[in-house]
C-alpha cells in the first residue's frame, strides 16, 4: 500500500484505539493486559493493516493512561493495574480536598512523557538492544538496593526495611503456593493486595468489636473541595503550565530513564521513578503533587518504551510489556507470526519501517492526547464535586470488593483472591503500625520474584 | 447501645455500617457470580478461547459498575463537603492526619512561584501557611 493510503488508516485506527481505551480507562480495575491485549488481537485477525494495528495500539495506551487517573483521583479506586501505585498520594491530596489538581498533575505529567518516550524509544531501540541482557543482569541487585533505599527514606524508617524480610518470605511463600496449585504465579492479585493493603485492614477492624469501637464517629467527616483554579491561559490546557519547571524537567527525566529500561516491569519503575525524583522533596504538598506527575508519566512511558523498542530492534516480545498487552503485535497467527526455533518472526517488526515506528507512533500519541486530556482537565473540578456530593464511600468499597473478587477470579480464580486478602492484611496491617507505605510494599514483591531467586541460584 | 453511632470510619471517609456491608454484599454478589457465568456461557459459544475470558472480565466489570449504581442511590453520602469556601481551620484535621502519614506538608512560601500562585488560587495557602506556624511552634515548645 502506497503511503497516502496508508495514513487515513492510522488515522481512522488512532482515534477508535483512543474513543474504545479512552472510555475504558474509565472504569476502574480494567487491567491492561485482559483489556488491551484481546481487543488488539480482534483488530489485527479482523484484516486491518499494519498500520492501523500500530496506531490502534499506541492511541489505546496513551489515553487509557490518561483516563485511568480520572477514578484513580476522584473516586480513589485504581483504574487499571498501572495506577495501583498512584492511589496513595492520590488518597492524600483527595484529603486535603484537591482531587481535581491531583487529576490534572497526573494527566499532564501523562501527556508530557508519551509525547517524550515516542523518539526517545526509537532512538534507543538502536542505542541500547545490545546491552539488554547487561540490564536484565544487574536487575535483580538493583531492585534490592531499591526497596532498601525505599524503605528507609520512608517513615517507617528502620522498622519498614527491617519488615522488608517477612513481607519478601510472605510473597515467596505465596507465590509458591500459587505456582503449585495454578502451574504459574500471579502479579495483579498482589498488586491488588498491596494497593488496597489499608482497606482490607481497615474492613478486618471493622470486624472486630474493640477494633470498631476505635473507628466509631458521632458525626459525618467533612470534606473541603477546594475552588477551581484554571492555572493555564487560553482555551487548550498546556502541561508545562500545569506543572512547574520542577516537575516538567522530572517528568521528562523519568521518562527517559524508564524508556531506558525497557526490560523492567512498568509497575516496579513506576514506583521506583516516583521515589527517585520526588521522594525527597521536603515540602509535602510539592511532593505528592510531583509523584502525581512523575508516577503517571511513568506509566506511559514504559508502555510506549517497552513496546517499541523490542518491536523496532528484535521482533520477539523481549519486555514485560511486550509479553503482555503488547504481545498480539508479536505474535497473532495466523495473522502474525513468531517461529522461536529459528528466531525468525513475521509480525509488525517486519512489516514497518522504523521511521513509520516514529511517525505513526507520534501521531497515534498525539490523537489520543488531543481526544482525553483537554477534556479531562476542563471537567476535573466539576467530576469531583458531583462524586464527592453524590456517590457515597460505600458504595465505592462495595463496587471495589466485587472488582477485587472479579478481577482475582480471572487471574488465578479463588487462590488469587485468598493471595490478595492475604497479602492486603499484612500489608495494610504493616502500614498502619509500622508506616511501611504501599511503594515500599510493591518493591519488597519485585525482591521477592527477582531478588530472592537470584540469591537461591549464587547460594545453591 | 441502640443509640450508638453507626457511623465508622473506614478508609478516610465515614460510612455507616449496615450499608457498608450491604454495598459489598451487592459488589462481591453481583460481580463475581456474573464473572463466573459469563465464563461459563463464553465457553460454550464459539468465541475465540484467548477472547473468552477477557469478555468475562468486562461483565464481571460490569456488574460491579451495575452494583455501585445501585449502592450509589439506596445509599447517600455521609460526609458534609463544602467547596471552595474559605472557612479557617476546617482542614486542620485532614492536614493533620496527612502529616501523620508524611511528613509536613511544608511553608507554602518555599514554594516555587507556580506552585504559590497554584495553592493561593485554591484557596489553600492559607490553611498551609497556618499549619506550618503550628508545627514549627509545636517544634519550638518541645525544644525548650
Amino acid at each position: 500500500m502506497d503511503l497516502l493510503a496508508l495514513i487515513p488508516w492510522a488515522i481512522g485506527m488512532a482515534v477508535v484505539g483512543a474513543i474504545v481505551f479512552g472510555l475504558l480507562g474509565l472504569v476502574s480495575g480494567t487491567d491492561e493486559t485482559a483489556t488491551i491485549a484481546p481487543i488488539t488481537l480482534l483488530v489485527i485477525l479482523l484484516g486491518v493493516p499494519p498500520v492501523g494495528v500500530f496506531a490502534f495500539f499506541m492511541a489505546a495506551i496513551s489515553a487509557k493512561h490518561i483516563t485511568h487517573a480520572i477514578p484513580t483521583t476522584l473516586l480513589g479506586i485504581p483504574g487499571d493495574t498501572l495506577a495501583a501505585p498512584l492511589l496513595r498520594d492520590a488518597q492524600l491530596l483527595r484529603e486535603l480536598g484537591v482531587p481535581h489538581i491531583a487529576l490534572r498533575k497526573a494527566i499532564s505529567g501523562g501527556v508530557i512523557a508519551a509525547l517524550i518516550a515516542v523518539p526517545v524509544a526509537v532512538l534507543f531501540a538502536w542505542i541500547l538492544t545490545p546491552f539488554s541482557d547487561a540490564i536484565t543482569a544487574v536487575a535483580p541487585w538493583l531492585f534490592l538496593a531499591a526497596a532498601a533505599a525505599i524503605a528507609v527514606l520512608s517513615k517507617g524508617r528502620w522498622a519498614a526495611l527491617v519488615a522488608l524480610v517477612p513481607f519478601v518470605l510472605l510473597v515467596v511463600g505465596l507465590q509458591a503456593f500459587a505456582t503449585e496449585a495454578l502451574g504459574k504465579g500471579l502479579s495483579i492479585a498482589f498488586f491488588l493486595g498491596i494497593a488496597t493493603g489499608p482497606l482490607i485492614a481497615d474492613l478486618f477492624l471493622a470486624l472486630s468489636p474493640s477494633g470498631r469501637a476505635g473507628m466509631r464517629r458521632d458525626a459525618p467527616r467533612t470534606f473541603e473541595l477546594a475552588a477551581d483554579s484554571r492555572t493555564w491561559s487560553g482555551r487548550m490546557p498546556n502541561p508545562l503550565q500545569v506543572l512547574d519547571a520542577r516537575q516538567a524537567a522530572s517528568t521528562a527525566g523519568a521518562a527517559v530513564v524508564s524508556s531506558a529500561t525497557f526490560v523492567f516491569s512498568p509497575v516496579a519503575m513506576t514506583v521506583l521513578m516516583g521515589e527517585t525524583f520526588a521522594g525527597r522533596i521536603k515540602n509535602g504538598y510539592r511532593r505528592l503533587t510531583s509523584m502525581m506527575a512523575i508516577k503517571n508519566g511513568t506509566t506511559e512511558s514504559t508502555y510506549i518504551a517497552e513496546t517499541l523498542i523490542p518491536l523496532i530492534a528484535i521482533g520477539l516480545p523481549l519486555s514485560p510489556m511486550a509479553a503482555g498487552p503488547a504481545n498480539p503485535l508479536f505474535n497473532a497467527p495466523p495473522v502474525y507470526t513468531i517461529d522461536a526455533e529459528a528466531g525468525t518472526s513475521n509480525n509488525l517488526h517486519d512489516l514497518l519501517e522504523p521511521w513509520q515506528f516514529l511517525v505513526f507512533g507520534l501521531l497515534a500519541v498525539i490523537i489520543a492526547v488531543l481526544m482525553t486530556y483537554p477534556f479531562a482537565m476542563t471537567q476535573a473540578h466539576r467530576a469531583a464535586s458531583w462524586i464527592m456530593r453524590k456517590v457515597s464511600h460505600e458504595a465505592v468499597i462495595g463496587a471495589f470488593a466485587g472488582l477485587i473478587a472479579v478481577i482475582c477470579l480471572y487471574e488465578g480464580g479463588l487462590i488469587a483472591l485468598l493471595v490478595a486478602i492475604t497479602v492486603g492484611l499484612v500489608g495494610g496491617i504493616l502500614n498502619k503500625l509500622f508506616q511501611m507505605h504501599t511503594g515500599v510494599q510493591f518493591m519488597g514483591y519485585y525482591v521477592a520474584v527477582l531478588t530472592v531467586p537470584a540469591i537461591t541460584a549464587l547460594l545453591g | 447501645m441502640s443509640e450508638q453511632s453507626r457511623l465508622l470510619e473506614v478508609w478516610g471517609d465515614t460510612v455507616d455500617s449496615r450499608h457498608l456491608v450491604w454495598s459489598i454484599v451487592l459488589g462481591v454478589g453481583l460481580g463475581a457470580p456474573t464473572y463466573l457465568l459469563a465464563a461459563w456461557a463464553f465457553g460454550q459459544l464459539e468465541v475465540d478461547p484467548g477472547l473468552q475470558r477477557s469478555y468475562a472480565l468486562l461483565a464481571g466489570i460490569a456488574a460491579c459498575i451495575v452494583a455501585a449504581v445501585i449502592a450509589a442511590r439506596l445509599f447517600a453520602p455521609k460526609r458534609i463537603v463544602e467547596i471552595g469556601q474559605e472557612t479557617a481551620g476546617s482542614r486542620d484535621e485532614a492536614m493533620d492526619r496527612i502529616e501523620a502519614e508524611i511528613g509536613p506538608l511544608g511553608d507554602p512560601d518555599e514554594l516555587p512561584a507556580r506552585l504559590v500562585a497554584e495553592v493561593k488560587a485554591l484557596g489553600l495557602y492559607d490553611d498551609l501557611a497556618a499549619q506550618h506556624r503550628r508545627r514549627t511552634e509545636a517544634a519550638r515548645a518541645e525544644g525548650v
